[in-house]
């Protein structure tokens, strides 16, 4: 089989628990050295797997949180014009105000691109950008470099970043955008999978326990009519906060006594529909 | 290579693109394609760009490589209707043998198998010689055979799919609850809810945004340029009239309730009506029906910019609609025929929108629909549905 990207193959970490399904997608995408967007509800682990990639590649992880306001230009680098002035007014830093690339800062994606190593660049929740900040971050991505205005010099990727990109689907992204991307949608996992990934955060939890929890929880998450439904970081938190409680007696799951409900749901509304019917009904 | 099956998947409505086709056969040159699990895990990855569509290509997927059944919605509908046929039949084989006209004793021979196939002749039958005949045959479509089922029980989605093949998987139709067709159910309130979030007036672009306008200015080298946002507005009001009378509303009233419960914050005032089938003398305020009435006249006296969204399946006899004393109550007599009512309501309202669960395809199947349609601007209750009517409502303002 031949490797043309030259990378060893991802195949899970630590303190990931992968399925095989993802694991080829990200190792097609790594070979055609494609970006890979990932959606999915929020708590899927959509972030944690760029730092599994990054942890089971042994690369240096880079992540750049998109924000609604934010410029592509920020993303790339700074100039650093107060500093700048600063120098020039006192003049005790050693650095030559009259050169400015010594004020030129690399951004998240300058940072990938200048980097000696290949990197994993995590660029989340691109959802919360407008779409022109999109289009052109993937035409960057697109051509690997990019222009500094100020000191008139090309940036160029020294090593091609593997690239995952995150989106909570809040918005739908544009069209020539998605063209570019290989596309993965992460499913809430599974019980059995659910299972895997408590073990892994909690080795030596109590097997009573996580059973019961997870039953636990997967019956709260299928109640009706909830707008934010617990998801897999509120279980750790719950499992977290059970095993904490010195008077917490796992056989009280089993009959419907839910403790610390407000660390699974989190809206008031929903939070006030799960307690009224658990008060109601019982769940086994 | 594949090109069948990629026009196979363009054909059917996803939208793929050359591009990504050719990226697929990139992908198919690594060497890292080694099998048809490996086949499906890459195309799917790389042609199809939303989960929304992951459904339909699980679909076309078994289908290409494994000649299963290709989605189609008019199969869909007979087979739940047999299937309600059939329950029908172990209930009751005297009732339903004489509505189809048909032996008894006959049909009592034959095996299972035989009577499902037996039944599919039948209603292929009666589709092409006349609709509305036997009427609750002939409204199947809409009635409750149409939508049983439609939604089994919960999410199944898998995270192991080591040992499946890809085509088990593909069957499995794992992003089914994804998918943007099918009636709106508790399990995509979250989603419909972020439709109806978008409900938010729109103010002219009266308001200066400094920030913007100096940096404008500055672009401009100097030259001023004023940048305008839009003015924030008062809060919509919306009136939602639910039919909740009988079984074929019975799944969506919960919904359509909790729906706009949640979204309750965000509107100024949402006042909920109910009625059943449709509109004539008054509007009741309690889901009974017989306690608290408004007089449809005395909704003139409310705000005419409300948004009025009426919920319902706009399926009934059309003398029910048409007639003067048209109600299917003895108690409730009518001075006015329904359609007028409606009329009335639409005129009084500039902004209103009918909700329908039944699928757009089979409104023309029955009469009152494509009557109320005209009245009512009509949107499928679906994710798209009330997207295009979220739209349509926010649409206009003044």
């Amino acid at each position: 089989m031949t490797d043309h990207s030259g990378l060893s193959r991802f195949t899970g970490a630590s303190r990931y628990v992968l399925d095989n399904e993802l694991a080829k997608i990200v190792n097609i995408s790594m070979a055609l050295e494609m970006p890979l967007l990932l959606k999915g509800e929020p708590g899927t682990g959509k972030t944690m797997l760029a730092h599994g990639i990054a942890e089971s590649l042994g690369m240096p992880l880079i992540v750049l949180n998109v924000k609604s306001s934010m410029k592509l230009v920020e993303a790339l680098y700074q100039y650093d014009t107060l500093t700048r002035l600063n120098d020039s007014r006192f003049g005790d830093s050693g650095r030559d105000v009259s050169n400015i690339e010594n004020y030129i800062r690399m951004g998240k994606i300058g940072r990938a691109f200048t980097s000696d190593t290949k990197t994993v660049l995590l660029i989340d929740e691109i959802d919360k950008a407008d779409t022109d900040f999109q289009d052109d971050m993937l035409d960057v991505l697109d051509q690997m470099e990019f222009d500094i205005i100020e000191i008139d010099k090309t940036v160029r990727a020294k090593n091609r970043p593997v690239i995952i990109i995150t989106s909570n689907a809040k918005k739908d992204l544009s069209d020539p955008f998605l063209g570019r991307c290989n596309f993965h949608h992460i499913a809430f996992p599974d019980d059995r999978m659910m299972r895997d990934i408590i073990h892994v955060h909690f080795p030596d939890l109590d097997n009573n326990l996580a059973q019961n929890a997870i039953m636990a929880f997967f019956k709260l998450r299928e109640m009706s009519s909830i707008e934010k439904r617990p998801a897999t970081r509120e279980l750790i938190n719950w499992i977290r906060a059970m095993s904490a409680d010195p008077d917490f007696n796992p056989k009280n799951l089993d009959k419907g006594d839910i403790p610390f409900l407000g660390v699974l749901f989190k809206k008031s509304q929903d939070f006030a529909r799960a307690a009224t019917t658990l008060a109601r009904t019982r769940l086994f | 290579m594949f090109i069948d099956f990629f026009y196979k998947l363009k054909n059917l409505g996803i939208p793929v693109s050359p591009t990504s086709f050719l990226t697929l056969h990139k992908a198919l040159e690594t060497g890292l394609v080694m099998s048809l699990d490996d086949f499906y895990t890459a195309s799917r990855s790389i042609l199809i760009k939303s989960e929304r569509y992951f459904d339909l290509f699980d679909q076309i997927f078994a289908h290409h490589f494994k000649g299963a059944d290709l989605p189609d919605p008019s199969e869909k509908e007979l087979s739940e209707t047999i299937r309600f046929l059939l329950e029908y039949w172990l209930r009751d084989p005297k009732i339903l043998a004489d509505a189809m006209g048909i032996d008894e004793n006959k049909l009592a021979k034959l095996t299972p198998d035989q009577l499902v196939e037996y039944f599919k002749e039948r209603l292929k039958d009666q589709d092409g010689r006349h609709d509305g005949g036997n009427r609750w045959i002939g409204t199947g479509g809409t009635s409750p055979v149409g939508h049983s089922g439609y939604h089994p029980g919960g999410m199944r989605v898998g995270g192991i799919s080591r040992n499946k093949s890809a085509v088990k998987v593909a069957l499995e139709r794992r992003y089914k609850d994804y998918s943007k067709r099918g009636p709106l159910s508790q399990a995509m309130m979250g989603e419909a809810l972020k439709r109806l979030r978008n409900l938010v007036p729109e103010g002219p672009k009266d308001k200066v945004n400094v920030d913007a306008s100096i940096y404008q200015t500055m672009k401009n080298a100097g030259e001023i340029e004023i940048v305008f946002d839009r003015s924030l507005r008062d809060r919509l009001k919306v009136i939602l009239a639910i039919d909740n009378g009988g079984w074929s509303m019975e799944p969506y009233v919960k919904t359509v309730q909790t729906l706009f419960d949640y979204a309750g914050a965000q509107f100024k005032e949402l006042k909920i009506f109910y009625f059943h089938n449709t509109i004539y003398d008054n509007l009741w305020q309690d889901p009974g029906r017989h306690r608290d009435h408004v007089k449809v006249e005395e909704f003139v006296r409310f705000d005419p910019q409300t948004r009025f969204i009426l919920v319902g399946d706009a399926s009934m006899a059309p003398y029910e609609l048409l007639a003067r004393d048209g109600t299917i109550y003895v108690h409730d007599r009518s001075t006015m025929a329904s359609i007028e009512r409606l009329k009335f309501l639409s005129d009084t309202f500039v902004h209103s929108a009918w909700l329908n669960p039944v699928s757009a395809k089979m409104w023309h199947y029955t009469p009152t629909i494509d009557m109320i349609a005209k009245i009512f601007p009509m949107f499928e209750l679906t994710l798209d549905g009330l997207e295009e009517a979220v739209k349509h409502l926010a649409a206009g303002h003044n």
